[in-house]
């Protein structure tokens, strides 16, 4: 309170009384909206993962029993020998993407290849289809009537092996994206001074670009280990007999129903995904002192050899991503693979099939269109009044605090979280369970935390004194909200929507908990055809998903583009204006 | 100039944590005046301004704006208009959307709001640019749609916070001149917050000089540079030389080796320590019959700034090196070089001295 600052001999009363009156209506009513904002964090995140860490301390009815749980989990060899697993996949996965994603980055960024937006574009697309297609794809290309079986010399796709090139697939462009922001941040004059004083490329490189992308390096590592520790799409349907952590979760609950089991290895899986979320903190903190606003854009020379090898990785790294993403097109369209090869839609008449049909599919594209409008509307307006609105700081602290959170939490976990929360009977929103409701909800709060970075970026770029200068012009805050503010990040209000639509369409890991006979989603759909044997269809189902994603993408870019060329007037920035 | 208190400012105290970023303030601004706040950065002339502005809320005092108390009233609830050191123009607006923006909410009619922009625009010289965005303006030109803006809904006081500091030094000058002029145009009481004494001396009116969150001097230009009341303000506004020393008698001050009359003593008793100051531009460095307060030393270097030129002076019998400025005329005659013995006299009449705890 900033009232208790109040220097002696001045009575306390007198503060009182004006503590009503020290803010406008309009600033009191905001933060009433700040605070609900807050409530309903709490009720969608805290709340939920509070009951999974008690229940994981819990006997079946629900008696403490301290970490007998984890005891019982520790003393299955067939469950501990999971965390070893889970370790070794994730660990080789993040050596190998980091690795690509940085030799594909530093091509994209600091050589002069043509073609490189296409390069670009088809390095991103897995992230437009579920984690479930690049394992189907592999099922076609080296399972057991694989037309690329030989390949792996005896060896199984079905195991670490087919976990470790689907995790690779679909976390790629992640890595990528990480990675070319960072290597996008070069100051030419380093560059310039490394030449000047006869350093070799090598050197060069060495001394300059290495610790210039050092963080986003780690960054990278650590994302992609979390993602790849928290996935359950590819050990689930390629994973055979090799148990991870995530698929022990889904077994523990679904299988055996063993609710309590299934919270302990959930906190668990939570560790690695808290350990790797601290750090990344951490490393964002010390990455935004490294550019100074007056680094000079650095323009890449022509290198013909360094630049024929890129342009091999690139086309390498293409021919895969089309082949895994082709693949499964083509197994959709085959009519009995592998003995009868003719085309047809067939698979795709999935009303005639179990798995929920096309009614799964307008599920999905109903769930992700709410999830983006109401995601948007909310973590926009929110991150909004924890930049903006004066005041209210331990409320503003909490919200940014909460918001945060989802970040560490796997998609699986949460959504385990929400069974125990609100399936117990004493919740008063237990009516939400197995409703759109709560997989809407659930698919926000799991993706929150990049959308609210995003927007409070977007936000810190604004002037902070547009508020300030509105209240003396005695303008409510909410209109100048509304006026400047909205229109000036519309960009990132846009990208904020189309990450919650593409991520709501793709996602099985929290949801898989909790969709019902009626909210049937199609991610799940893919997952449950393949696990009753109907690949085909599974493929299919896989492939309308990404071309939603690809078509939403289009609608996004072609929005953004007309936005742009709207408003060019006014967004070019005129670079004398500050001095003259 | 009518004695008539504007804005009262009565002990204001402002705590940022631990830290007391305002120390008892009181002040007070007549209607019309333009007041500059002056010191440092952190000396808490900005903190200073938004408490009077309402953005921050302060932890004791009183504020009384045209008799009305307003310690703790919102922002929105306060009579001023602000213009930041950014501008903070909204940038998808036009000029005059912007202008207009304060407009909008206080019921005017489309004509009468086209009309006062028109006429705000043509205050500030910039007729015709209603439809232009700010990025398409120069910063000047920015400063200006910022000032009009601020001007818009005739407030009775303008905060002005480091308006110049992001222009170069051509604008800036020319700014401060046209400012001052449509300040004096339409009377509007004015506080402008600003770390460049330059500023200061030309456009206010009175200039409070700030320092660790306390008022140093309040006065003109003329008696804040002529008759700085300490040490600080002495050394913060215009250049100085300082010399220590102690009273030794009723008319004199030793300072290490070298003795120096006073024409005046002020409250020191004999032997109180305290620092004699003098102005570069004061020091003689081309003599007449008085020769009292007359050292000998030699040139160390001359820098040339233009219209005058500055001398270092290492004198005999004391290891404070002086600066002296003389005119490039006295600089030809004297025919000074580097490494010239010199006389130099520090006249009795200019000498001023300060305790010495403070600074």
């Amino acid at each position: 309170m900033n009232i208790s600052l109040v220097a002696k001999g001045q009575p306390e009363q007198m503060h009182r009384h004006h503590l009503l009156s020290r803010r406008s209506p309009d600033e009191w009513a905001l933060g009433g909206i700040l605070l609900i904002g807050i409530a309903a964090l709490t009720v969608a995140v805290v709340a939920p993962l509070y009951t999974l860490l008690s229940k994981s301390v819990q006997d079946h009815d629900g008696n403490f029993v301290g970490l007998d749980n984890f005891a019982t989990y520790v003393s299955t060899p067939s469950l501990v020998s999971s965390i070893s697993h889970s370790l070794t996949v994730a660990l080789l996965s993040t050596l190998i993407v980091t690795t690509l994603a940085f030799c594909a980055a530093y091509a994209i960024t600091r050589t002069r290849l043509p073609g490189k937006g296409l390069f670009r574009t088809i390095l991103v697309l897995p992230i437009l289809a579920p984690s479930l297609l690049p394992a189907i794809s592999l099922v076609y290309l080296f399972g057991n009537q694989g037309i690329l079986k030989e390949m792996l010399m005896g060896e199984s796709i079905y195991g670490p092996i087919g976990i470790v090139i689907g995790s690779c697939f679909w976390t790629f462009p992640h890595a990528l994206m990480i990675l070319l922001t960072a290597l996008a941040n070069s100051d030419a004059r380093l560059y310039e001074s490394a030449k000047v004083l006869g350093a070799s490329p090598f050197r060069t490189f060495l001394t300059v670009t290495l610790p210039s992308v050092k963080y986003g390096l780690i960054s990278t590592a650590f994302v992609v280990f979390t993602l790849v520790i928290t996935d359950f799409g590819v050990p689930k349907v390629i994973g055979g007999q090799f148990n991870v952590l995530a698929t022990d979760i889904y077994k523990q609950v679904i299988g055996q129903q063993n609710f309590e089991m299934g919270a302990a290895v959930s906190v668990i899986l939570l560790l690695p995904a808290l350990l790797t979320f601290i750090a990344d903190r951490w490393v964002q903190r010390r990455q935004s002192a490294m550019l100074t606003s007056k680094a000079v854009p650095w323009t890449p020379e022509k290198r013909p050899l360094a630049d024929n090898l890129f342009t091999g990785i690139l086309l390498l790294l293409s021919i895969i991503i089309l082949g895994m993403i082709g693949m499964a097109i083509y197994a959709s369209l085959v009519t009995f693979w592998p003995y009868n090869l003719n085309l047809t839609f067939k698979n795709y008449q999935f009303d005639l099939m179990d798995g929920g049909g096309w009614e799964a599919y307008w599920n999905s594209i109903r769930m992700a269109t709410y999830t983006a409008l109401f995601g948007t509307f909310f973590i926009f307006f929110n991150a909004y009044l924890v930049e903006k609105l004066k005041g209210f700081g331990i409320a503003k602290f909490l919200f940014h605090l909460m918001a945060i959170l989802p970040l560490a939490v796997p998609g699986l976990v949460l959504g385990l979280a929400y069974i125990f929360y609100f399936n117990s009977p004493s919740n008063p929103l237990n009516g939400i369970y197995g409703t759109m409701v709560i997989l809407v909800i659930c698919t926000i709060s799991h993706f929150y935390t990049v959308c609210h970075l995003t927007a409070v970026t977007a936000l810190k770029q604004i002037d902070p004194e547009f508020e300030s200068v509105s209240a003396s012009l005695k303008v409510p805050q909410f209109v100048t909200f509304w006026r400047v503010s909205l229109p000036v990040c519309l960009p990132a209000v846009l990208e904020i929507g189309i990450y919650l639509f593409v991520n709501a369409m793709t996602t099985v890991s929290a949801v898989i908990f909790l969709y019902s006979y009626n909210t049937m989603l199609a991610s799940v759909a893919v997952l449950n055809m393949d696990d009753a044997g109907d690949i085909a269809p599974a493929a299919a189902m896989a492939v309308m998903i990404m071309l939603t994603c690809v078509v939403a993408k289009l609608v996004h870019w072609v929005i953004s583009t007309i936005l742009l060329q709207k408003t060019q007037r006014w967004r070019t920035r005129v670079t004398e204006g500050a001095t003259s | 100039m009518t004695a008539h208190p504007y804005l009262q400012l009565i002990d204001i105290d402002q705590y940022f944590g631990q830290f007391q970023a305002l120390k008892k303030v009181s002040l007070s601004i007549n209607e019309g005046e333009f007041v500059c706040f002056l010191g440092p950065s952190g000396c808490g002339k900005t903190t200073l301004l938004r408490v009077i502005a309402g953005l921050d809320s302060l932890c004791s005092g009183q504020i009384l704006q045209a008799g009305r108390d307003i310690t703790y009233a919102p922002v929105n609830k306060r009579d001023f208009g602000i213009v930041f050191q950014s501008y903070a123009l909204f940038p998808n607006l036009s000029v005059a959307d912007n202008i207009g923006y304060g407009l909008k909410s206080r019921r005017v009619s489309r004509q009468n709001k086209t009309a006062r922009i028109r006429e705000l625009l043509s205050v500030v010289g910039l007729e015709r640019s209603e439809q232009k965005y700010p990025s398409q303006l120069s910063g000047g030109q920015q400063q200006r749609v910022a000032l009009a803006r601020a001007l818009a809904t005739s407030p009775g006081l303008l905060l002005l916070d480091e308006p110049l500091s992001a222009l170069d030094a051509r604008v800036r000058a020319h700014l401060r001149h046209e400012i001052k002029q449509l300040q004096e145009k339409l009377g509007v009481t004015t506080i402008m917050v600003t770390h460049d004494q330059e500023e200061a001396l030309t456009m206010a009116d009175r200039i409070v000089v700030m320092n660790h969150g306390l008022i140093e001097q309040i006065g003109t230009p003329e008696e804040i540079y002529c008759q700085p009341q300490s040490a600080f303000v002495a050394d913060f506004v215009g250049e100085m030389n300082f010399l220590d020393g102690f009273l030794c008698n009723d008319s004199q001050v030793q300072s290490q080796s070298i003795r120096l009359d006073v024409s005046q003593t002020g409250s020191f008793s004999i032997d109180s320590p305290l620092r004699v100051a003098v102005r570069p531009e004061d020091i003689r460095l081309r003599l007449n019959g008085d020769r009292h307060n007359v050292l000998n030393g030699t040139v160390l270097d001359l820098e040339f700034l233009g219209s005058k030129a500055r001398s270092r002076v290492a004198v005999k019998g004391h290891d404070q090196i002086l600066i002296a400025d003389i005119s490039m005329n006295e600089l030809t005659e004297l025919e000074l070089r580097n490494g010239q013995n010199v006389d130099i006299q520090l006249p009795r009449d200019r000498l001023q001295l300060f305790g010495k705890a403070a600074s």
